[in-house]
């Protein structure tokens, strides 16, 4: 499987700086996922932040700061919490799947959609299309930055052709349909923030419904 | 030489700091010594070195004092938590930390205020390491310094500001009085200048 579509440098660093809003994140390690260099790049630019750290000036913490520590270790035994349980989308790779799903919603001919439990940061969530093969993406606004990574399937907009762990980033200036051109669903992860807008009378009847 | 970064950042006043003697203490080991045995004196030795440079590591992402000394034992708790997920043949202890340090903050800067979500070190797959990636942890830092040496002054700041700061570019145009086109390109071309160094192939 070949990625042709990969985040920019900016974001990659702001991915491994934690500078990245949760949803935004979320996408990105869903990316990563499918990328063995981007992982080897990302944990590169860790590297380069524990270097950083390493070279910070202190700032001096209270003087009871460990004892305090110590005590809310000897409180709650201090020990790892177990990992969240998978929810029940076996094609979702794992970054994907210790979050959990929505109820799935219907969006549209051939389009269904559930929210993904990634923290939101304001406006900007996490939601997981899919779509039938032949089928747009339903038309919506950007109101800020759009992260998009398939997961299986595929599309085909005027940037070229996504695939598995193909990234796309759109924002306010881009105006894209994509339509899915994979003889599966496709099915794809995106972190959003604005509202999507159905077209047409019946879209905007299902509008109300539409919000996520 | 030392490793020292060059910058004039008003930002980096006190990052101008030499880098460790040889000397220190094997953090590692330290980190394997909480994991195996809880042992409490490693773990004070840790919180010395760690928790007043997590400290000042929010601080610089803009957060009041207050905040930094909670995030900072918040973080020295999953340190203490996790420790047992801490492979030294993946990365050097200060680059662990760091990593604890970034996804606590990517849960702590949601805006909606709610608790902390558990942190996910799974984030990423763990892929086993290559023979050519495993290299002692001083090679390794030393090749990390020599890469961040190797950059202009004015690249150097906007990588490093780049970790500090959320919203990164916008802000830091602001902090360096430079057209945002600017920031961006510096960063491109540092970045692409760190790729060439640090690429494994």
């Amino acid at each position: 499987m070949t990625i042709r579509h990969k985040p920019s440098e900016e974001t990659l660093l702001a991915y491994a700086a934690g500078t990245l809003r949760a949803p935004e994140a979320a996408v990105v390690a869903t990316h990563l996922a499918f990328s063995r260099s981007g992982r080897d790049w990302v944990r590169t630019l860790q590297r380069v932040g524990g270097q950083l750290l390493d070279e910070l000036p202190t700032s001096a913490m209270s003087p009871d700061a460990l004892q305090r520590v110590m005590a809310r270790i000897d409180a709650d035994g201090g020990e790892a919490v177990m990992p969240a349980p998978l929810n029940d989308m076996l094609e979702l790779p794992e970054p994907l799947r210790r979050y959990p799903l929505g109820p799935w919603r219907w969006l549209g001919r051939g389009t269904r959609v559930r929210s993904v439990g990634v923290p939101r940061d304001g406006d900007c969530r996490v939601i997981l299309f899919k779509i039938d093969p032949g089928r747009k993406m339903p038309q919506h606004s950007h109101a800020g930055v759009e992260l998009t990574c398939v997961v299986s399937g595929s599309y085909s907009d005027e940037a070229g052709r996504f695939g598995p762990g193909d990234f796309e980033e759109a924002d306010e200036e881009t105006n894209h349909r994509p339509i899915v051109d994979s003889d599966v669903p496709c099915i794809c992860v995106v972190a959003l923030d604005g509202q999507i807008r159905l077209q047409g009378v019946l879209g905007r009847l299902l509008q109300p419904l539409a919000r996520l | 030489m030392n490793g020292r970064i060059q910058s004039s950042s008003p930002d980096a006043d006190g990052a101008l700091m030499l880098a460790q003697p040889s000397g220190r203490p094997d953090f590692g080991r330290l980190i394997e010594a909480v994991a195996q045995h809880r042992d409490r004196q490693a773990f004070a030795e840790l919180f010395a070195y760690f928790a007043p440079r997590l400290k000042s590591y929010l601080i610089r992402t803009g957060a009041a004092a207050g905040t930094a000394e909670d995030f900072a034992q918040e973080a020295m708790m999953t340190v203490w938590r996790k420790a047992a997920l801490f492979d030294r043949e993946r990365a050097g202890a200060s680059t662990w930390v760091f990593t604890i340090a970034r996804n606590l903050r990517i849960d702590a800067a949601r805006r909606d205020g709610k608790a902390l979500r558990e942190l996910d070190l799974s984030e990423l797959p763990n892929d086993p390491a290559q023979p050519d990636q495993i290299l002692s942890g001083i090679d390794d830092e030393a090749r990390i310094r020599a890469a961040l040496e190797a950059l202009s002054a004015d690249q150097a700041r906007v990588v490093r500001l780049s970790f500090f700061h959320d919203k990164a570019h916008a802000e830091i145009a602001q902090e360096l009085g430079l057209p945002l086109g600017t920031v961006k390109s510096r960063l491109r071309l540092a970045m692409i200048k760190l790729r060439d160094l640090l690429s494994e192939r």
